[in-house]
């Protein structure tokens, strides 16, 4: 499925990957096609194992796929190059520091490799994240763990945000304050977020356009408000013997006695006169959830695959 | 290449180790002082030391150093920065190395000048040190490639085992023969064909360790 997202107030990508597979022994990446315009922030949902970390890792050449090409901020990516990475902050779930050494040892480091680090930026996050520069790493809870990865991050100022999993075990007091704090990176309108997650929450809370992922392909991709307006839950009450009408899009959720629930993802406004004209009474017509979309889109997905 | 990514990487990793480092240097240092203590059951408890620091030093600083980053998977952070493989290659194996030879160094010029130093000790005896501690920097260098290629501290170990097994052997075998055991009781320094033979085959041994785990170590196609 080929998935490009369009953003009129943006010119240029910031990153591609062009019909990228890899196979492991048991999940496979099929044929994934991905365009991130500049100054779009941009949610990768998907269930456990679905193929989202690897999507990523391939996007930052920690993982070189089978076939296809992978490009950033119009440089190429793989192992071999590390040009690209200048511009590029990445953050994984799994990802670790060095225990015994402190946050400010971290600074640091990183520091020493990145010309665009902001030192004040920096400490301001310090004292944002309530993190101690002197602490060792081994000492801190998981949010700070989080917290502090992110500050390595965002210090640098990259062009490009590859974020994998970053609220992931966080208490929602800290989670707020991740989330705050990406909400002010992407004031900058020439930042660009990839953002993964399970948790449709906050990648609705953040996200211009979402991505929904599953089993390795990509099964869904728009404009987050776009997806928002299309999808529709229906309620109707129907008459013995009624046989739904031909909408596209329309499917059977559930159904007791005379009520019969319908999800909708390609909603217009004349589609409740249309079931009313087949007889039955439109009882509600509701937005769905995010969450809501998004586990109808994996289910349809996998149905229409035999699944 | 980026020279200054691997340096930075490569004194990371030396700041990282650098209580190990200092343990071993100390560890290799005493017991290369007690090989030369003119009483035969202490300097032997010395010289067992000195091979047990040398063999247990390889297999830590691997296990630390190279296994370690990606066990403990803060290899993800190392190269989510801007190093490429190559660099990451480079400065990995380089710090490796570099970490070992300290206390390998340590111990081999602290037995040589106690060879020359010390009234008792028979200068031909110098022979036998670098034909020892190539012995055992060959062993090192096939555990590097074997952690490189395995990424497996469980085939590492079993190599390390296997080494220590063959060197017994090789002091066993090679100690044994006439021209050493000759040229060891010597006062002069002396350097047999056959010395420089097993000198040369070590050194080869080594270079193409290290060599095969560069290559290997670069190839890798996924990192995490």
């Amino acid at each position: 499925m080929s998935t490009v997202l369009d953003h009129s107030a943006q010119t240029g990508l910031a990153a591609s990957l062009k019909n990228v597979s890899k196979s492991y022994k048991h999940f496979q990446l099929k044929q994934i096609d991905l365009e991130l315009q500049r100054g779009t922030v941009v949610g990768l949902i998907g269930p456990n194992g679905a193929g989202k970390s690897t999507t990523m890792r391939i996007l930052m050449g920690l993982v070189n796929p089978d076939s296809g090409s992978v490009s950033a901020l119009g440089k190429p990516i793989s192992s071999r190059e590390a040009a690209a990475k200048q511009e590029i902050g990445f953050f994984s779930d799994d990802m670790r520091l060095y225990q015994p050494e402190s946050i400010g040892w971290h600074m640091q480091f990183v520091r020493s490799l990145y010309p665009t680090w902001d030192d004040q930026y920096a400490h301001e996050l310090l004292d944002r994240f309530g993190l101690i520069e002197r602490q060792a790493v081994k000492g801190l809870s998981q949010g700070q763990r989080v917290k502090s990865m992110l500050l390595l991050v965002l210090a640098r100022r990259p062009q490009l945000l590859v974020l994998d999993e970053p609220t992931n075990g966080l208490d929602p007091v800290a989670k707020h304050e991740v989330l705050t704090e990406l909400m002010s990176v992407v004031k900058d309108e020439s930042r660009t977020i990839l953002y993964s997650s399970h948790n449709t929450q906050d990648v609705e809370q953040i996200s211009d356009q979402i991505i929904f992922i599953d089993r390795g392909r990509v099964i869904a991709a728009d404009d987050r408000d776009v997806f928002l307006e299309r999808w529709k839950r229906i309620k109707l009450h129907v008459p013995d013997g009624w046989r739904s009408p031909s909408v596209a899009g329309l499917k059977l959720e559930s159904e007791f006695k005379q009520l019969r629930v319908f999800s909708l993802n390609q909603f217009q406004p004349e589609v409740p006169a249309r079931l009313a004209a087949s007889g039955a009474t439109v009882e509600a017509v509701e937005s769905m959830t995010l969450e809501e979309i998004f586990i109808s889109t994996v289910m349809r997905g996998r149905e229409e695959a035999g699944l | 290449m980026n020279t200054q990514a691997i340096g930075i990487l490569f004194l990371k990793d030396l700041f990282l180790s650098r209580r190990h480092l200092f343990a071993y240097f100390a560890a290799g240092m005493v017991s290369s002082v007690l090989t030369c203590i003119p009483d035969s059951t202490v300097s032997f408890v010395g010289f067992l030391l000195m091979i047990t620091v040398a063999i247990a030093a390889g297999i830590h600083l691997i296990g630390t150093l190279l296994l370690g980053e990606s066990l403990g998977q803060t290899r993800m952070f190392v190269m989510s920065l801007p190093v490429s493989l190559l660099d990451y290659s480079l400065g990995k194996i380089a710090v490796v190395l570099t970490t070992y030879l300290v206390p390998w160094t340590a111990m081999l010029v602290c037995c040589t000048i106690c060879t020359f130093v010390l009234p008792w000790a028979k200068h031909g005896s110098a022979i036998v040190l670098p034909l020892v501690f190539l012995f055992l920097l060959c062993g090192f260098t096939i555990q590097l490639v074997t952690a490189v290629v395995t990424e497996s501290l469980g085939w590492t170990i079993c190599v390390m085992v296997a080494g220590n097994v063959l060197l017994n052997v090789f002091l066993m075998k090679v100690m044994s023969l006439p021209e050493i055991v000759a040229a060891k009781q010597s006062d002069v320094l002396m350097w047999p064909p056959i010395v420089v033979q097993i000198l040369v085959v070590e050194s080869l041994i080594i270079i193409g360790g290290l060599t095969a785990a560069l290559f290997f170590q670069t190839r890798k196609r996924d990192l995490i």
